[in-house]
């Protein structure tokens, strides 16, 4: 067997992993800032019939940007599982197979995240005060 | 010891505990229906002998995996958002209003009527039956939960904070209520009866509760000589009214009217119409408010009242009468 | 046996006689552990009897209210600190490293200290117990009962017991983190690694993330208790909520966190039975992913009868149906490997069928429980107790006893009886239905949770007698299995190797196992390798593979890339010490002490535990080699001391960090918290820290990590006496930073004690001077290293990894004296 240079390793070179937490980094952000808003409004800006426009207009607002940014995501995914043969179970010793489980597991990533937003902006959509 | 008296969240006698029921059988039934199904297939996969292709179950991961959970849920999710609001919904305004403050162990009730006056009780609440009514909740120390099951679902109470939680029962009768949060020792017996009437009789029980002793200590003159019995009672009642001053029981409790103004422990101006003893834990019987004045930490242990073992008997009888004649 | 192999076995053998307990290797610790934590599964199940023969009967006094609160507040904190989460960092201890051809954990040492705090904190937290002094507030510990009306000590074992308890399994999983991203053996990619091993990062990452705010929680709860600090208390602002919140984000991942893993052994033994490989492997990473991920939004469903929001609620319960898709998802990839294969009927197969039965109900009343109406009947009834039990049992017991079947052999040798494992799974399962069935009856008809009685003729009589029957049908169900892992077994010949024929590397172990895991570590080309690589076990036992020999008699193991998994480092493993037993102890008196206010025997505590850390780690860590690169076999030359982010020092070191991060952005979130609760935060006629004093604070940390930047430069240029200075005033910089953040609060009067704004100033405070004092004697060892010739410019990862440190104590000052500063001027 040949001698392998010691391959140079740390956060960047790492990076392939890291996107796979990109789409439920999106679904931490919008549930965060969905939770967060609507709370502080509630709690101090909120008038006594707890009429909830605003925030139903913010969480719209933020449930664009998220599912935009999953679906450019997933859309990685997609390519990078498409790439060269698609054929599943993405078992092979290759930086190839590698490259095609990562893709199929961040595209599933994103169609999870996707799903949750939109049970999140579901809530949103269906109660229109803070009660 | 006990009266039994409903405390089933399936035994419902209010709205929203109607509705909630509704949806328990529902999910039930699914519930049980997914349950069938998966464990099935899972039992067929160890037993079968065939080697099923790999292409068939992806599609089993995709379809029961993934699309129908999403979907199921997804409809239940939006059924239980559509319900949320008419359950977190205020009463209407000019509702009755109830509030209720958690004590280590026991509920301090105050009803305010039209007048916005505070018409103070424990441990017991009347409702009009098919009315809504709006509880307003506190607590003076630890969490509690007021938690009333036939009527509907359950609402902490926060020191610091006022909870608010809405119930309309639809039936009359006797049921119970109880504290749902972890609040210390006697957190078991932290109970109180809820007593659904029709509009009139609350209206007349609302009334009686509202007046003070002396309103209704008028001196009888009609008392019959011969109910020798009537007056010896009466007797005793006077001797127990000395008791409850002289032992210090006024320090405590209330008896509006009176000199006694504690207010650590329950209002007792009523006492008499009251069903149980000790936050629910004792039906209100002449016996068993014996027993509890000779032996309180025995029926209730960790309750803040001091034990009073050294009360003679004569004492705790007279006691008994005194009480059991706040009607 | 050969001169490689005999010096390879000399650098492992394990300690003999009282030195024993000097051992750091994995597969002694992870045994202790493990033995361990079972033995506190079988202390909470005994607890567990004790409340069942109490409820068996209604106004039953088998139990005082007070006896029976002490015993179901140390059954739910045994099972859930003391077996559910240890049990899980200790089977991956065990078991990891074998799963991915290692030697050993990267931080031996770590995972013995580890165990050992593990041990000492649970045996005092448990021992309180026998003195009728344990806590009764729950496992929950909801203040202000816990602050202001338990004065006794119970709370406080509880509080400072269990959370040093908790640092120990962050610990753990920062080693099973760089475990799994950097001790893979050659070839294993990320798409070939074994589920087990995906599931652990995911648990480790969490564990990582939802301790720190239960820790920060216990700080201030412990604060208020010990110094009147009023975080907890309505009367003077504070807020019992804020509790709730920082209990249940740990609380909820927490149900995760002793599920996955459970999972994750399932996912172990499912395709070894069914004979071929995982169907759906990237669904179930899919799954661990996200699960990890969502389980984060779901902790207010544990709060929504407290008042919250309508909105709130709905928030919560929509992510808490959300979490239900990737769990199904699962159980549906394990289903489908089944039908594929052709199934080999075993008893840890049956406990699976019972894991799977069982967490499918617990699942799906969990979604019934999420939706919010339900749950203001449900919350606080014997339903949930239901609820709880068919996922934790479902989830994590059944798997586990699974596991111990599967496993067993591997770590013994020998195999337990399939005869006494069908008894015991029949009496299980019979009984633990029959036991927690009849709860979600009991707690619909209106039994709430956690009372010592319950008065009769209210339709709870028969339900709990019947409960309480098949408790102890459940129990002895644990005996019959007790009894098979504890019989003797000297005359049963030892199990073949490899024994159900399955394909992961663990496998690999001979019988009688030897202690250096694996003969040579090999190369991974496949996810099963022992099913698909050819004459695999033969090369790796005829030492074909990389570091078959170990020349310099030293303890060594492999460390690859993050992703490829292409090895960068021969990595030296540190051998057996008393030291890490040592600090434990110490450690242990800090906490242990300092429950009973024995302030100066808690300080000397803490005194010798900093003094043996620091002996541990001059003694241990970043050594210079004796040769810069050595040969590993297979003509593969690789470094044997490597720095900053491709050591897994500096792995170990971030990982930290961002826990540490974690709990102090808890604090932070406290502090905001408030800000939202009242009408007017700060309260006007409240003292503040001023702005001139935290700004002066920040100023100085800033130069004080700049100089620090600097000195990392001037070592790397060899330039001594400069980097000397330049540390030097590093650490009068951060000294001034602490002063002034002192400064500022103590000018101003600030009583900590008044109101909750100034009590959460201070706690900020205090955090942050904490943490830069630690900076401090960083910079003070590496100038003794550097001084010790234990430094140089080649060999520098010592103050390469505390420069990291001071990049976040940049952030937490900034954050810190921002807040503290800033905010009152624009709320």
């Amino acid at each position: 067997m040949k001698t392998t240079k010691p391959a140079a390793d740390g956060l960047l070179s790492s990076a392939k992993l890291w996107t796979l937490t990109f789409a439920p980094l999106c679904w931490a952000a919008h549930f965060l800032a969905s939770y967060l808003t609507s709370a502080i409004y509630c709690a101090k800006y909120a008038p006594a019939d707890g009429d909830g426009l605003p925030i139903r207009i913010a969480v719209a607002l933020f449930t664009v940007i998220a599912l935009s940014l999953i679906a450019w995501i997933g859309g990685i995914g997609l390519r990078a599982h498409h790439m060269g043969e698609t054929k599943l179970p993405h078992d092979d010793n290759t930086s190839r197979s590698e490259q095609r489980f990562l893709g199929f597991a961040t595209l599933l990533l994103s169609l999870l995240s996707g799903v949750a937003i939109l049970f999140t902006a579901l809530v949103f959509v269906i109660m229109e005060t803070c009660h | 010891m006990h009266q039994s008296s409903f405390q089933s969240a399936l035994d419902t006698a209010g709205k929203g505990a109607e509705r909630i029921a509704e949806l328990f059988y529902w999910m039930a039934g699914g519930a049980t229906l997914i349950w069938i199904v998966t464990m099935g297939l899972a039992v067929y996969a160890i037993l079968s002998r065939r080697e099923h292709s790999v292409r068939m179950t992806r599609w089993l991961v995709i379809g029961g995996g993934a699309v129908v959970p999403t979907v199921v849920l997804a409809g239940l999710l939006s059924y239980a958002l559509v319900m949320l609001p008419e359950l977190q919904r205020p009463a209407p305004e000019g509702s009755l209003t109830i509030e209720v403050a958690g004590v280590r162990w026991w509920w301090r009730v105050n009803y305010i009527d039209n007048t916005g006056r505070r018409i103070p009780t424990a441990n017991e609440i009347y409702l009009p039956v098919d009315q809504p009514v709006e509880f307003k909740l506190t607590s003076e120390d630890v969490i509690h939960s007021f938690w009333i099951p036939s009527l509907g679902g359950k609402v902490d109470m926060m020191p610091g904070r006022t909870n608010r939680l809405k119930l309309h029962p639809t039936r009359t009768g006797v049921f119970s209520g109880v504290c749902a949060e972890f609040c210390g020792t006697a957190h078991a017996q932290m109970r109180f009866r809820v007593v659904v009437t029709d509009q009139q009789t609350f209206d007349d029980w609302l009334v009686g509760q509202a007046q003070e002793l002396a309103e209704r200590r008028e001196p009888s003159a009609n008392t019959d000589p011969a109910d020798v019995h009537q007056s010896a009672a009466e007797t005793q009642a006077a001797i127990g009214k000395t008791t409850f001053f002289s032992r210090g029981c006024s320090a405590c409790h209330a008896i509006r009217g009176t000199p006694a103004d504690g207010v650590v422990g329950p209002d007792l101006t009523h006492f008499g119409s009251r069903l149980s003893i000790g936050a629910g834990v004792l039906d209100n019987t002449p016996e068993n408010l014996r027993l509890w004045l000779s032996d309180t930490h025995r029926v209730k242990p960790g309750v803040q009242m001091p034990d009073f073992q050294t009360l003679r008997g004569d004492e705790v009888d007279s006691l008994v009468h005194f009480l059991g004649a706040l009607k | 046996m050969n001169d490689q192999a005999r010096r390879l076995l000399e650098a492992w053998r394990t300690p003999k006689g009282w030195r024993y307990w000097s051992a750091v290797n994995n597969s002694e610790v992870g045994l202790w552990y493990t033995i361990t934590a079972f033995a506190f599964l079988l202390l909470g199940g005994l607890l567990a009897l004790v409340m069942r023969i109490q409820l068996a009967m209604p106004d039953n006094d088998f139990l005082t209210a007070e006896q029976y609160n002490q015993v179901f507040t140390m059954h739910g904190s045994v099972m859930m600190f003391l077996f559910a989460v240890p049990i899980l960092e200790a089977i991956s201890i065990l078991l990891l490293p074998e799963m991915m051809g290692a030697r050993d954990l990267p931080f031996p040492r770590l995972s013995a200290y580890g165990f050992w705090s593990f041990l000492i904190g649970g045996v005092f937290v448990c021992g309180s117990l026998f003195f009728g002094a344990g806590p009764r507030g729950g496992w929950f510990m909801y203040p202000p009962m816990t602050t202001q009306y338990q004065n006794d000590v119970g709370a406080d074992i509880w509080l400072l017991g269990l959370s040093f308890i908790e640092i120990a399994s962050i610990a753990a999983a920062v080693e099973l983190i760089v475990g799994v991203l950097k001790c893979r053996p050659p070839g294993m990619r990320l798409n070939l690694i074994p589920l087990y091993a995906w599931y652990i990062l995911v648990v480790a990452v969490m564990i990582l993330f939802a301790f720190p705010p239960l820790i920060a929680g216990d700080l201030l709860m412990e604060l208020e208790r010990a110094l009147d600090w009023p975080f907890f208390d309505a009367t003077r602002g504070g807020d019992p909520m804020l509790w709730q919140h920082l209990f249940w984000i740990f609380g909820h991942p927490e149900v995760y966190i002793v599920f996955l893993p459970s999972i994750a052994l399932v996912a172990m033994i499912v395709p070894t039975f069914a004979r071929t490989p995982m169907v759906g492997y990237g669904w179930i990473v899919l799954a661990a992913v996200g699960t990890g991920f969502l389980s984060f939004g779901l902790w207010v469903h544990h709060m929504f009868t407290t008042g919250l929001p309508g909105i709130t609620i709905g928030i919560f319960s929509a992510a808490s149906e959300a979490v239900a898709i990737p769990t199904g998802m699962q159980i549906f990839c394990f289903i489908a490997t089944l039908l594929v294969g052709r199934v080999t009927k075993s008893v840890c197969l049956l406990f699976v069928l019972a894991g799977l039965a069982t967490f499918i109900i617990g699942g799906l009343t969990g979604v019934m429980v999420a939706i919010a109406p339900f749950d203001y009947q449900a919350h606080d009834t014997y339903f949930i107790v239901g609820h709880l039990h068919y996922v934790l049992v479902g989830g994590t017991i059944f798997p586990i006893v699974a596991g111990f079947y599967y496993f067993y052999p591997l770590v013994t040798g020998k195999l337990l009886s399939e005869r006494l494992g069908t008894i015991a799974f029949w009496l299980m399962m019979i009984g633990f239905h029959v036991c927690f069935f009849p709860m979600h009856i009991t707690g619909l008809i209106g039994m709430p949770r956690r009372v010592y009685t319950y008065p009769a003729g209210m339709g709870f009589d028969n339900l709990n007698l019947i409960a309480s029957i098949g408790a102890f049908v459940l129990a002895g169900g644990f005996a019959v299995f007790l009894w098979d892992l504890l019989r003797p077994k000297g005359k049963q010949s030892a199990a073949p190797r490899n024994v159900w024929n399955a394909g992961t590397l663990e496998w690999l172990a001979e019988v009688p196992d030897q202690p250096w895991g694996v003969r040579s570590i090999p190369i991974i080309e496949s996810r099963y390798p022992l099913w698909d690589q050819a004459n695999f076990v033969r090369d790796v036992d005829e030492g074909n593979f990389y570091l078959a020999d170990a020349e310099e008699g030293l303890r060594e193991t492999l460390v690859t890339s993050t992703v490829e998994a292409t090895p960068i480092q021969c990595l030296r493993v540190p051998g057996p010490t008393f030291l890490t037993l040592w600090a434990a102890i110490f450690t242990g008196g800090v906490f242990i002490f300092g429950t009973f206010h024995w302030y100066f025997a808690a300080s000397a505590s803490g005194g010798l535990a900093f003094l043996t850390i620091l002996v541990w780690l001059w003694t241990g860590t970043a050594i210079i080699p004796e040769k810069p690169q050595k040969d590993v076999g297979l003509g593969l030359t690789l470094p044997t001391y490597v720095s900053g982010p491709d050591a897994v020092g500096w792995w170990a070191m971030f990982i930290t960090m961002l826990g540490d991060m974690t709990a102090f952005m808890s604090l932070v979130f406290g502090y905001f918290f408030y800000w939202t609760v009242h009408e007017e935060f700060p309260p006007a006629d409240a003292e503040g820290p001023g702005v001139l004093w935290p700004m002066i604070s920040l100023v100085a940390a800033l130069a004080a990590w700049g100089l620090m930047l600097l000195s990392r430069r001037l070592n790397d240029r060899e330039n001594a006496m400069l980097f000397y200075i330049s540390t030097i005033a590093s650490i009068a910089l951060a000294c001034l930073a602490v002063g002034s953040l002192v400064g500022g609060p103590w000018l101003h009067e600030m009583d900590p004690t008044v109101h909750v704004y100034q009590a959460s100033v201070c706690v900020l405070i205090l955090w942050t001077v904490v943490h830069l004092l630690v900076g401090v004697v960083m910079q003070l060892y590496c100038i003794a290293r550097r001084a010790a010739g234990k430094m140089t410019h080649r060999f520098n990862a010592d103050i390469i990894n505390v420069t990291l440190y001071w990049h976040f104590m940049v952030l937490t000052t900034g954050i810190t004296a921002l807040t503290i500063a800033l905010f009152p001027l624009v709320a």
